[in-house]
């Protein structure tokens, strides 16, 4: 088996190195690029008013004068316009060598790495919300013959390199772009390709083949940047390299703490026209082991799901008009976190249509889920979300956005988030559904 | 996994082994760009971005289209007038500007009767850039009244070639002056 192996391996060394062409070789090119883009906001959600609620000790970090009343009880009142603004700065590295090969790194710098801060951050000991940080980082060598090889902090081929039927090309990307931006937890993001995370993984995209290509990714965990991710200075629960932590079930299921371990992404993408309509379909799925349960006696036992989630998607494109939809299921929760055994599976549908004539698009976009919520409701968690949005480009790469997006949740049984009976009190909202609805408007620049 | 690993490296090589016809590689830009949850909706792939450093090879190829694109050559316009100017001094025998290729006739310098030169060069592609250009001289010697083949100075088609660039450089400063 090790014979075989290291021979495959070693023709397709050959056939990668070998000089099969002669074009010339080019020096690298390094290339700045990015985005800007600021957002008016009028945003009209659910659970806007907690009164008399704890508030967890949010207020300002330790040296805030108001932490010693962080446990205490507060309320708060939330308007309704907002402006929001983001900007990416991204590197691009690109060559060629003589035999043919590409090869090149990307390094993308963004300034979003904190959700919620304090005001400006100064003498503080948390970060600003505009704290600048790498969004994904990776090297790629590309064969004309054989694909491309990219290592590093990248998506996966299921979590956003090759997916169909997801239509963004309008407004910010409709339920799929930026109205998160202004709305507040719950009812916040949708569960998209994006969603699962760019750790570090080592990504095959291989060439089309009759209109076919293939993508496969390894990631060892949902680890991503330099060091091991240990917060203490000895094997703890947030290193990258962590195989089992005490209590998962209640502690590690989000994206802040380790989840998926061994993680295998897969996508099989074909492209094509038949009678002028540009078709494109895909299946893939994730595959990964789970991070396990340790009691403080040593005992190792495992009480989450290995994630399994498959997605198909189908796109159509004929004189400007974009169709597109597409399935997913699977044993996670939303944002692909794993899930109890037991708990109720992942089921959802995604579709949206845009039409593009000159430099105007618009279009219309949706999903909609069925997901286990908080496992201890068996009748589950429903999430939708639609929007229509449309963007004018000025110029190239500057575009003139506005989008509407109205995003619902329900979990019959469980109040929201951070408001239950035990804090009730006149204007909390203990009802088991939010929603949130937000018109954006403003401009986007890409360069 | 072991043995999808293993059928990957199986058919890997074969795949490779398909004909070119139905095979190309995907260009960064075919595949999906997320930043977390929300799509970016940016151009991506390897024309993204302003050169900060090394040489814009799109710039080149769409101001060489500009440049040559409303003349109807099929060749660098700057290249091709600069090598016209290079060897006007020479009679011409041909000038073809779709294959890009200029052959000139005999010319005997006239402080030396006794040899003579003909230049054949060859303008390739729509970009201006130093190898874009060949000159090829050729030599004859008079000996008792008949031209036999003599050799051309090493030197000679690259200081040619030299000639062509610079002349091409002063072409484009001048364009891009206007």
């Amino acid at each position: 088996m090790r014979k075989l192996l290291l021979g495959t391996t070693a023709v397709v060394g050959a056939a990668l190195l070998a000089p099969a062409v002669a074009v010339a070789q080019q020096a690298p090119t390094v290339r700045v690029g990015g985005y800007f883009r600021a957002y008016f906001g009028y945003t009209q959600q659910t659970g806007q008013a907690p009164t008399n609620v704890s508030m967890n000790a949010q207020n300002g970090g330790a040296n805030d004068a108001n932490s010693a009343v962080g446990n205490t009880n507060q309320s708060a009142r939330l308007g309704k316009t907002d402006i929001s603004t983001d900007a990416e700065i991204h590197v691009f590295v690109n060559g060629k060598t003589a035999n043919g090969l590409t090869y090149g790194a990307v390094v993308e710098m963004q300034f979003d790495s904190a959700e919620g801060s304090v005001r400006g951050g100064a003498r503080r000991a948390v970060q600003s919300k505009t704290t600048a940080a790498i969004d994904e980082m990776y090297a790629f060598i590309a064969s004309p013959t054989l694909g491309q090889i990219r290592f590093g902090d990248e998506d996966g081929p299921f979590g956003g390199l090759m997916n169909t039927g997801w239509v963004s090309n309008f407004g910010t990307g409709g339920v799929f772009g930026d109205f998160e931006s202004f709305v507040t937890r719950p009812t916040r993001t949708g569960t998209t390709p994006g969603g699962v995370g760019d750790n570090s993984k080592i990504v095959y995209l291989s060439p089309q083949f009759f209109g076919f290509d293939v993508g496969v990714s390894y990631a060892p965990n949902e680890g991503e940047g330099e060091d091991t991710g240990c917060l203490n200075s000895f094997a703890s629960t947030n290193c990258d390299r962590v195989t089992a932590i005490t209590n998962p079930q209640g502690n590690g299921r989000s994206h802040d703490m380790p989840g998926r371990r061994n993680e295998v992404q897969w996508m099989a993408r074909w492209r094509g026209s038949l009678a002028g309509v540009g078709l494109s379909a895909s299946v893939g799925g994730m595959h990964s082991q789970v991070i396990k349960n340790i009691d403080l006696a040593g005992n190792i036992n495992r009480n989450l799901r290995n994630p399994e989630v498959y997605q198909a998607g189908l796109q159509a494109t004929y004189m400007g008009f974009t169709l597109g939809g597409g399935y997913m299921f699977g044993n996670t929760n939303f944002f692909y976190i794993p899930t109890l055994r037991g708990s109720k599976d992942m089921s959802q549908i995604f579709g949206g249509l845009s039409y593009t004539a000159g430099p105007v698009s618009i279009g219309a976009n949706m999903y909609s889920g069925q997901y286990s919520g908080s496992d201890a409701n068996p009748r589950g968690q429903r999430r939708w979300a639609y929007s229509i949005g449309a963007n004018y480009r000025l110029a190239p790469g500057l575009d003139l956005v506005a989008e509407y997006v109205r995003q619902e949740f329900k979990e019959p049984g469980t109040p929201q988030q951070g408001f239950t009976a035990a804090n009730a009190a006149p204007g909390n909202d203990l009802r088991d559904r939010a929603s949130a609805n937000v018109f954006l408007t403003g401009v986007r620049l890409a360069f | 996994m072991k043995h999808l690993f293993l059928a990957a490296c199986t058919v890997l090589p074969l795949m490779a082994g398909c004909s070119a016809e139905n095979r190309r590689l995907v260009q960064n830009d075919e595949y999906g760009d997320w930043r977390g949850s929300s799509v970016r909706n940016r151009p991506s792939g390897a024309s993204s971005g302003l050169v900060i450093f090394g040489v814009d090879k799109e710039r080149q190829e769409r101001e060489a289209a500009a440049a040559g694109g409303g003349s109807g050559l099929a060749v660098n316009a700057y290249l091709w007038r600069a090598t016209l100017d290079t060897l006007a001094f020479m009679p011409l025998a041909s000038a073809d500007p779709f294959g890009g290729t200029i052959i000139t006739d005999w010319y005997a310098p006239p402080a030396s009767q006794n040899e003579r030169f003909r230049a054949q060069a060859y303008v390739m592609g729509r970009q201006l850039r130093s190898d874009g250009v060949r000159v090829q001289v050729f030599r004859q010697v008079q000996e008792r009244g008949q031209w036999v083949d003599a050799p051309v100075s090493a030197a000679t088609n690259s200081e040619f070639e030299d000639k062509v660039l610079a002349r091409a450089r002063e072409l484009r400063s001048q364009s891009a002056a206007r």
